[in-house]
C-alpha cells in the first residue's frame, strides 16, 4: 500500500508539474499609480470569476493595500492556468497629500490618504520581496515610462529572475504611445491594452497563460 | 555579607545575582564590598565606597598626612597599622593586624597572611611585597579633603558638557548636512512633513520587517520577521 501510495503521490507531483493545476502563481500587478493597475485587476477578476477586486478612481493611490484574488482560472487555448492576483498600491519616491487637494479632498482627509499610500507602496515593495511568483507591470502608454520608478521595479523584477510581462495600457487614449514604452524596455514583451474598454484583452490572456501557467 | 548597598545598607551574599541591577528594596547602584567579619554596626556611609576608586597612588601621600585629622577613617581602622602590615609583611605586626582585622577594610589580605593554616599564606605574604603608594592606595581611607576635591572633579564635568553641546550647536549645518546623509543611507521612509514623504525604494524593498502603519510623530510600527519565526516555532 505504502508503495502504491507513493506512486500516486510521485504521479500527481509530476502532474501538478505539468499543468500546475494545484499550484496557483501569485502575481503581482505592479505599476507607477495611476498607471490602471486595479481597472485591469478588475477586468481580469469580472472575466473570469464574475467578482472585482477593488474600487477604481482617477484619483492616484485609490489602492492603498495590496489586494488579492484568488484562483483566478484562465482558459488559453483548452488549458487552464490558475493564478491569484495581487494588486498592488501604485510604487512612487514621493507621496504628498497636496495632490489629492485638486480631487476636492479636505485636507485631513488629504494627508491621511498620503500615509495610508506611503504604507502601500512600503506594502508594495515588501510583497514584491517576498510573496510574487511573476509580475505584470502595467504602465500609462501616455507618459514618459523613462522614469526612476520604472527603471528601478523593473532592475528588482529581473534581478529576482521573475517572469515579468509589461502592458502598454490606456491606448484608448490618443496620446498613447506605446512604441514609446516597448523602447524603453526593449528585454521584454510589450502588450498594448484598454483595461478600461477591454481592448486586446485576448492577448493578455494569452500571455499570461503563457508567461505565468 | 559581602556586598551592601551603600544608599539603604541592605547586605547581599557574594555571587548574588540580585544587586546585578541595582538594589531591589531603593533601586541604588552603589554597592560596598564587605568581607566576612566586618563591623556590622558601621553601617553605610555613602560618600566612602564612592570616593574609594577613584584615590590614585598620587594621592597617597597627600592621604597619609591628612588622615590624621579625619576623624571618620580613624574611626574605622587604624591606618598606621595599615601601612605596616603592608610595607612590613615579615614582621610580627600580623597577630596585631589579625586582632584588629574586624575593623579594616583591607582584612582579607591580613587574615589569610596571619593564618598560620592557609596554604596561600606564604604566597599572600610575598605579593605584599608593594611599596607604600600602593599598599595605601589599596587599603587607606579617603580623607574628607579629597572627598571634596573628587566631588568637585565630578561636578565640573556637566559643567565641561554644556559647553562641547554649545560648540556642536556652533556646528549644526553639519549636523544638518549629517542627518540628511544618515537619512539617505539608512530611512526607508523620510517624513517630510505630515501628509508629505520620501521613499527609498530600495531601501524599502531590501529590509526584511514589514512596515505596518505610520505614525504622525515620524514613528513607525513593523512587524519583524524574527517575531513570525519565534512565534511559529
Amino acid at each position: 500500500m505504502g508503495l502504491l501510495t507513493n506512486l500516486r503521490d510521485s504521479i500527481s507531483r509530476v502532474t501538478d508539474g505539468l499543468f500546475a493545476a494545484d499550484d496557483p502563481k501569485r502575481i503581482g500587478i505592479y505599476g507607477p499609480p495611476n498607471a490602471g493597475k486595479t481597472t485591469l485587476a478588475n477586468r481580469i477578476a469580472r472575466d473570469w470569476t464574475g467578482d472585482a477586486v477593488g474600487p477604481e478612481s482617477h484619483i492616484p493611490h485609490e489602492t492603498r493595500r495590496a489586494r488579492r484574488k484568488e484562483n483566478v482560472e484562465i482558459e488559453r487555448n483548452g488549458r487552464t492556468v490558475t493564478i491569484d492576483i495581487v494588486d498592488t498600491p501604485g510604487v512612487t519616491t514621493k507621496v504628498d497629500y497636496k495632490e489629492f487637494l485638486d480631487h476636492d479632498m479636505e485636507k485631513e482627509d488629504a494627508v491621511r490618504r498620503s500615509r495610508e499610500a506611503t504604507e502601500g507602496v512600503a506594502e508594495a515593495m515588501h510583497w514584491l520581496r517576498e510573496d510574487v511568483d511573476g509580475v505584470i507591470y502595467v504602465l500609462d502608454a501616455t507618459n514618459d515610462p523613462f522614469t526612476q520608478v520604472n527603471t528601478m521595479l523593473i532592475g528588482i523584477i529581473e534581478s529576482q529572475d521573475l517572469p515579468a510581462l509589461i502592458l502598454a495600457n490606456k491606448t484608448d487614449l490618443p496620446e498613447a504611445d506605446v512604441q514609446q514604452i516597448a523602447n524603453a524596455f526593449p528585454q521584454h514583451e510589450t502588450i498594448p491594452l484598454s483595461a478600461l474598454e477591454g481592448d486586446n484583452m485576448d492577448e493578455v490572456y494569452t500571455k499570461i497563460a503563457e508567461y505565468f501557467g | 555579607m559581602p556586598h551592601q548597598c551603600t544608599s539603604c545598607g541592605r547586605t547581599f551574599p557574594d555571587g548574588s545575582k540580585e544587586m546585578l541591577s541595582g538594589c531591589p528594596d531603593c533601586g541604588g547602584n552603589k554597592f560596598q564590598f564587605r568581607p566576612k567579619g566586618f563591623s556590622e554596626d558601621d553601617g553605610p556611609s555613602p560618600s566612602e565606597p564612592e570616593a574609594q576608586p577613584p584615590e590614585s597612588e598620587t594621592q597617597s601621600s597627600s592621604q597619609s598626612s591628612s588622615q590624621g585629622s579625619s576623624p571618620q577613617p580613624t574611626s574605622r581602622q587604624s591606618p598606621d597599622e595599615v601601612n605596616d602590615t603592608a610595607t612590613a609583611p615579615d614582621s610580627d605586626t600580623g597577630p596585631t593586624a589579625a586582632e584588629d582585622a574586624p575593623r579594616s577594610a583591607s582584612e582579607p589580605a591580613d587574615s589569610k597572611r596571619t593564618d598560620p593554616r592557609s596554604s596561600k599564606t606564604e604566597r599572600v605574604s610575598e605579593r605584599t611585597d608593594e611599596d607604600a603608594a600602593q599598599a595605601s592606595a589599596r587599603s587607606d581611607v579617603v580623607s574628607p579633603d579629597e572627598l571634596d576635591q573628587a566631588s568637585r572633579d565630578v561636578d565640573e564635568d556637566p559643567t565641561r558638557e554644556p559647553a562641547d553641546a554649545e560648540a556642536s550647536d556652533a556646528d549644526r549645518p553639519d549636523i544638518g548636512d549629517l542627518r540628511e546623509e544618515l537619512n539617505e543611507q539608512f530611512e526607508s521612509i523620510r517624513i517630510v512633513s505630515p501628509g508629505k514623504y520620501e521613499l527609498n525604494l530600495m531601501e524599502l524593498y531590501d529590509r526584511q520587517e514589514y512596515i505596518i502603519s505610520l505614525q504622525e510623530d515620524g514613528r513607525y510600527v513593523i512587524e519583524m520577521p524574527d517575531a513570525w519565526g519565534i512565534s511559529e516555532e
